[in-house]
């Protein structure tokens, strides 16, 4: 059903017409996010200012019962933040306010349009950050890393946002607004504070949200080795987990990825021969014990078959480093006109099989696929390439980024790691979860949102278990 | 496709482009921001979105086209020349009137002379009439085209003695209309570094505003004289720019005369264009005097994205002794000048440079310096309108005074070199 | 309904091998083998309605009273999978937290929680989400689950999260069972990430005035060290304080934060010869009184907090976690000076869980006492979505 126009005049009392978008040509820029193969023209966007304009329009929604979705930047790979015609979409990059910076209790108060990087460069003069790094963090919003759990490279030693979000304010579905945790972390009765991470937008809008800043540490080392084959990589990753030491990140890609990141304006010095690089990075409180580490490290990585293993000389290095790592996404965008980016997360010693399986995966499919992922985490980003004027390749990648998923299920892994659910995976929940389990989220879902105005149609997959959705008998 | 829209194909949507991008930065607005736009390009030509779409024309104009997008894009997409092709096909018989009369003044040698002549003229009462309002505004940008260094340093003509290398200077219109003092300054300091130029007639406005607003037809007009007149000096002088926007579309002629007559000239000229700092730093440059002040550097755009020349200018200053080189915040930045889109975009304009302003308020520097006269006249007005009297000059007019400082030009307040 | 009568439903239910005993008070404890056992109990209990009980080992909280039967989850006590190269483990609800360490330690790997109390079990740590001084440099009990089995009120089971380091997919059910009391259903297994077993692990003690100790705590917080545990705590809140430093990492981090630690603090610390057995110590002495009470209080807070507790609910065993901010105080179970304590914790925003009580005191108290505005709403609509027919005994809120 398409939006009335009463709902509409009263979007426009609330934010002005300044901060209403319902052109054509103005709705057609958002419906996509990062995901390339879904897009949805919403009903109209909304972009307020203030908190209490998202709360006036939450409360204009739920008196109506239109559905509304909630967008950041639009760095999603999951779809998330698409709108159909008979939603409001509302963009919180307005709200992009640093509200509070406690440096004596490590910890930050921010609006969710802020950008993942602003905050970290905001706290460095304190000798802090904020550590949750997803590799679009120079674009992505914090309201959406708490709406997907982002993660990110240096999540490995540090975790993942969940781990560092103390306190939300929440507007939730019913147009209520709840505190949810306390300033300390520690939760106020159960943990809505955790169940509130990676919820998709679908229990309601953080519109503040309060997260943990740790110190920078006084100490780092990143070392860059490089490998003939991906397989011996993969070893090696499994290698130093279980060596004990755990780097603060430790990322792999292969020889796609290494061509297209030498090749863009982020060219990091990858050795352009080798079939897979890993980025280990080790940090601590002295020099010596980051030293001690790194020495460790770089003999468990020669003696399992790294060609060379070299340390960055000095910050300028580390950063190049990292920044070809960060950007090799994007950079992929040189492989093909357009790029899936798969997301799924496989037991840490399982990496050398499915990366064997998924390169015969691409191989028989006809398609190219680059590997840039976070290793230590067992969580794959396999990119395929594809041109999106091609219908044929387009239903092999589909068919190739299922069969990949299978092989990381089988392995014991899951079907994402970071980057969400959304409309683009819900295909893959009923593989994960049996029926019971995913009855247990449609009734999660049902008493955050009773009416099922927030963000719906995602997460949860509608049709594909008539078991369950008869028995539960809801609407998600 | 065109092969300016193909430039468009290895967008993958990621977003990182967001936040370099200054329209983006004011109102949060996927259709302000350098993806949405590309979205709306896309679509357009591929015959999804009409030409007459509510909001397609809208969004597209407000672009800066300061190309910050292009230098945080990791696919590499060319975003500045699809954009050029998608407005001259929607601008064809619809440019609005402030860049009408503007591009037509910038095209027009006898209307040129007679409007900057005038210029001159109020410049001498401009600071009094400076303010925050639309005509203060305008007013403060004619203010900040003064000499404000090194006014009275001699106009060495005299040629030098073994040249190390010859160049002739792109004149333009605004730089040789307004800003002939920079002119001069980058003359002297030429000189100074053993370079013999050379001058060159018949040179034209370089057609940068036309062809960023779509007015392709004069900017192809504009292109073919400059290269003409270019093409008679020898292949061995540099062409050199002092002005940023000026020095990226010489170097962009041979995409601009792409299938011309001339573009092979058009590529002979492209390859020995630099920018002032370039040829500096090439050259060593030569060390002045001191110059004890506290000095921020502004990028401008089309020196750091559209050319990508970020470190000479820095090279350059950095030789000056005492001159103590602060940063601001988010320098990388646009200004909000973006040619003539001041005056057509007023409102976003003035949004993206009270940001501007207050962080290089917040830096609390003596002087403020940048390599485009665009870029001078914005940030001067916009200083000007909160009551703030910092100078704005060329990063050559700070090399000139340093050399001034050290006596090089054998000048009246002068020590010994 | 008679006894005899539940007794012969809860018989057909589990079948003929499976204990059903007469327990404390008049509630039948059933031991189930399995989480399919113990979710049809909980179906059969949720048509009856019958009040159902869950008990741990019995060491950290008692029974519930008023509970028809009681699930004994002891049964259910083995580790059902473990990776020792991927560190990762599952472990069954009844099984004993030091089993499940020594069984770890055997694989070289570990599991930085320290649970006060002693022979607690690997469900009630969870449940309860009582994290020890580890939670300084691991996090909270909450950052070392990565999947849990969760049987609900109506005997379905939910097998949240998975047995991967890093998972979104779909809602957290993971975070409806930890720390929660069971008041969304009864967890039958846990899955942990583990570390591998640690090269080195020091502690340093020094003793003294509580203030001077703690702006010692915050000294080496700025100076960059990251204790694995930086607790101060004291027996008597009159007398002498003790600040533990607790460092765990190789041995030249340790070496390396020693300097940091004695470099940042100006205070006499000395390296406890038997430091296993100091915070052994530390975690039994919550069990000397018969009320626990955990307090979150930002750092900067905690001196403020500490006066309030020793003001409010008079002397007891005190011990602040430094950072991230956390006290567990035991002492005296008295409902009245509780309230008045929560009442004056809540307006400065400290939330308070009270962890263990005498089952007289907990019912009236509730594990959360009152929720901040609009939340009890939330947690009730989770409630009922889990536990339809309020089976579930959980004094959660305040009477």
């Amino acid at each position: 059903m398409p939006l009335s126009p009463q709902v509409r005049a009263a979007l426009v009392r609330i934010v002005s017409d300044r901060w209403v978008r319902a052109a054509s040509a103005q709705l057609e820029t958002f419906a996509r996010d990062a995901l390339p193969t879904a897009r949805s023209i919403p009903g109209i966007v909304v972009l307020p200012g203030t908190r209490d304009e998202v709360i006036r329009i939450i409360r204009l929604l739920a008196h109506h019962e239109v559905p509304f979705v909630a967008r950041g930047a639009g760095t999603g790979l999951s779809g998330g933040a698409l709108a159909n015609n008979d939603a409001v979409l509302i963009a919180l990059t307005r709200l992009n306010r640093i509200l509070e910076v406690d440096p004596q209790n490590r910890l930050a108060v921010v609006e969710p349009g802020v950008v993942n990087a602003r905050l970290s460069e905001a706290v460095a003069e304190f000798g802090l950050l904020y550590a949750p790094d997803p590799s679009s963090q120079t674009a992505c919003t914090l309201g959406g890393n708490v709406a997907e759990n982002a993660g990110g490279p240096h999540c490995l030693k540090y975790g993942v946002t969940s781990n560092h979000v103390l306190e939300l304010e929440v507007v939730l579905p019913d147009g209520s607004v709840v505190t949810l945790g306390s300033r300390s972390g520690e939760p106020w009765g159960p943990d809505l504070v955790g169940l509130f991470v990676g919820s998709e937008g679908m229990f309601g809008i953080a519109t503040r949200i309060t997260v943990r800043l740790l110190p920078t540490p006084p100490s780092i080392r990143t070392l860059l080795a490089d490998f003939d084959d991906l397989t011996t990589a993969g070893r090696a990753v499994s290698a130093i987990i279980a060596s004990g030491i755990v780097p603060a990140a430790l990322e792999m890609m292969d020889q796609v990825c290494i061509e297209v990141v030498e090749a863009s304006i982020y060219a990091a010095g990858y050795p352009i021969d080798a079939a897979a690089v890993l980025l280990v990075e080790l940090d601590g409180a002295t020099d010596d014990q980051v030293a001690a580490e790194g020495a460790a490290i770089e003999v468990l990585l020669m003696r399992h078959g790294a060609r060379s293993v070299r340390a960055a000389s000095d910050a300028a290095e580390r950063a190049r480093l990292w920044q070809g790592r960060k950007k090799a996404f994007g950079a992929l965008g040189r492989m093909s006109p357009d790029l899936v980016v798969q997301d799924a997360v496989v037991p840490r010693s399982a990496l050398p099989e499915v990366l064997d399986s998924i390169r015969a995966i691409a191989s028989h499919h006809g398609l190219r696929v680059g590997n840039v992922f976070h290793a230590g985490d067992g969580n794959l980003h396999p990119n395929i390439g594809f041109d999106r004027e091609n219908p044929d390749e387009f239903e092999r990648v589909e068919q190739a980024s299922a069969a990949i998923m299978q092989v990381c299920i089988a392995a014991g892994g899951t079907i994402t790691g970071e980057h969400g659910v959304g409309v683009d995976k819900r295909r893959y929940m009923t593989d994960v979860f049996d029926a019971d389990t995913l009855d247990g989220m449609a009734r999660l879902r049902q008493a955050f949102d009773v009416a099922g105005i927030a963000n719906p149609g995602k997460v949860i997959p509608t049709h594909a278990c008539r078991e369950w959705t008869q028995g539960a008998g809801r609407h998600v | 496709m065109t092969a300016q829209l193909a430039g468009l194909a290895p967008c993958t949507h990621c977003g990182f482009c967001l936040q370099s991008c200054p329209t983006f930065l004011v109102t949060g607005d996927e259709a302000d921001g350098p993806r949405g736009r590309i979205e709306l390009m896309r679509e357009f030509t591929a015959g999804r979105i009409p030409a007459d779409a509510n909001g397609l024309r809208y969004h597209l104009d407000r672009c800066l086209g300061c190309r910050a997008c292009e230098t945080a894009c990791p696919s590499g997409v060319e975003y500045g020349s699809a954009l050029e092709e998608v407005r001259a096909t929607l601008n064809a018989d619809s440019l609005p009137i402030t860049s009408r009369i503007v591009n037509y003044v910038m095209q027009d040698g006898g209307m040129q002379r007679v409007t900057f002549a005038g210029a001159r003229v109020a410049r001498a009462v401009a600071r009094h009439l400076a303010g925050p309002s639309s005509l203060g505004f305008a007013w403060g940008m004619l203010d900040a085209t003064h000499a404000t260094t090194n006014k009275h340093a001699a106009h060495t003509t005299a040629s030098v003695q073994e040249p190390r290398v010859r160049v002739a200077l792109f004149t333009g219109c605004i730089m040789s209309g307004l800003f002939s003092h920079v002119h001069e300054a980058t003359a002297r300091v030429l000189r100074a570094n053993g370079v013999q130029l050379m001058a060159v007639p018949g040179q034209r406005c370089c057609g940068a505003l036309h062809a960023h607003s779509g007015q392709h037809a004069d900017a192809v007009t504009l292109a073919r004289a400059n290269v003409a007149a270019f093409a008679q000096i020898p292949e061995d002088v540099y062409v050199v720019a002092n002005s940023a926007g000026c020095g990226a579309l010489l170097k962009e002629y041979p995409r601009l005369l792409s299938g011309d007559p001339v573009e092979e000239d058009a590529m002979a000229l492209a390859e020995r264009t630099c920018d002032v700092s370039e040829i500096l730093v090439e050259l060593g440059p030569t060390v002045g005097g001191p110059i004890p002040l506290r000095m921020a550097y502004d990028p401008p755009c089309h020196l750091q994205h559209a050319q990508r020349v970020t470190d000479p200018p820095l090279r350059i200053l950095e030789s000056i002794p005492e001159l103590e080189l602060v940063p601001h915040a988010d320098a990388h930045l646009c200004c909000g000048s973006a040619g003539s889109y001041s005056l057509v975009e007023p409102e976003l304009s003035r949004s993206i440079l009270d940001r501007k302003v207050s962080t290089l308020a917040a830096a609390n520097v003596d002087v403020i310096t940048t390599g485009n006269p665009g870029c001078i006249m914005q940030i001067g007005a916009g200083l000007r309108a909160v009551g703030d009297d910092t100078p704005v000059v060329h990063p050559v007019e700070l090399l000139d005074r340093s050399y001034a400082a050290a006596g090089y030009y054998g000048s009246q307040r002068s020590s010994t070199p | 309904m008679s006894d005899a009568r539940v007794q012969q439903r809860l018989r057909a239910v589990v079948g003929a091998s499976v204990p059903i005993e007469h327990g404390p008070g008049d509630a039948l404890v059933v031991s189930p083998p399995d989480d399919h056992r113990t979710a049809a109990i909980l179906e059969t209990a949720s048509a009856e309605r019958w009040p159902v009980g869950v008990r741990g080992a019995g060491t950290w909280s008692s029974q519930q009273p008023n509970a028809l039967i009681t699930i004994d989850p002891s049964e259910m006590a083995d580790v059902t999978y473990l990776d020792p190269s991927d560190l990762v483990v599952t472990a069954q609800a009844g099984m004993q937290w030091s089993s499940l360490r020594a069984t770890l330690a055997e694989h070289g790997a570990w599991l930085p929680i320290d649970p006060p109390g002693e022979r607690r079990s690997v469900g009630s740590v969870v449940a309860t989400g009582t994290a020890g001084p580890l939670r300084c440099g691991y996090g909270a009990v909450r950052d070392h689950v990565l999947g849990a089995t969760l049987a609900t009120g109506d005997g379905k089971l939910m097998r949240a999260g998975s047995k991967v380091v890093k998972n979104v997919a779909g809602f957290d059910l993971v975070k409806l069972a930890t720390g929660s009391f069971g008041a969304f259903g009864l967890i039958t297994d846990v899955t942990f990430r583990l570390r591998a077993v640690p090269r080195a692990d020091a502690t340093l003690v020094a003793r003294g005035n509580r203030d001077r100790l703690l702006q010692a705590a915050f000294a080496i917080l700025e100076r960059g060290a990251n204790p694995a545990a930086l607790e101060l705590y004291a027996d008597d809140p009159d007398d002498d304080w003790i600040l533990g430093v607790r460092l765990i990492a190789t041995d030249e981090g340790v070496q390396a934060a020693r300097d940091t630690v004695a470099g940042a603090a100006d205070l006499p610390f000395e390296r406890a010869t038997d430091g296993a057995t100091l915070w052994r110590d530390h975690a039994a002495h919550c069990l000397e009184h018969p009320a626990t009470l955990r307090v979150g209080v930002p750092p900067r807070a905690l001196p403020a907090a500490l006066d309030l507790i020793r003001h409010d609910l008079g002397p007891g065993w005190t011990s602040a976690t430094v950072f991230p901010g956390a006290i567990r105080w035991s002492g005296a179970s008295d409902v009245d000076r509780i309230k008045v304590f929560r009442h004056h914790a809540a307006h400065q925003e400290f939330p308070v869980t009270v962890e263990r009580a005498p089952v007289d005191n907990l019912a009236v108290l509730g594990h959360f006492g009152a929720y901040r505005e609009g939340v009890g709403r939330l947690i009730g609509s989770l409630r009922t979505a889990f536990d339809p027919h309020g089976i579930f005994v959980v004094p959660e809120r305040a009477a």
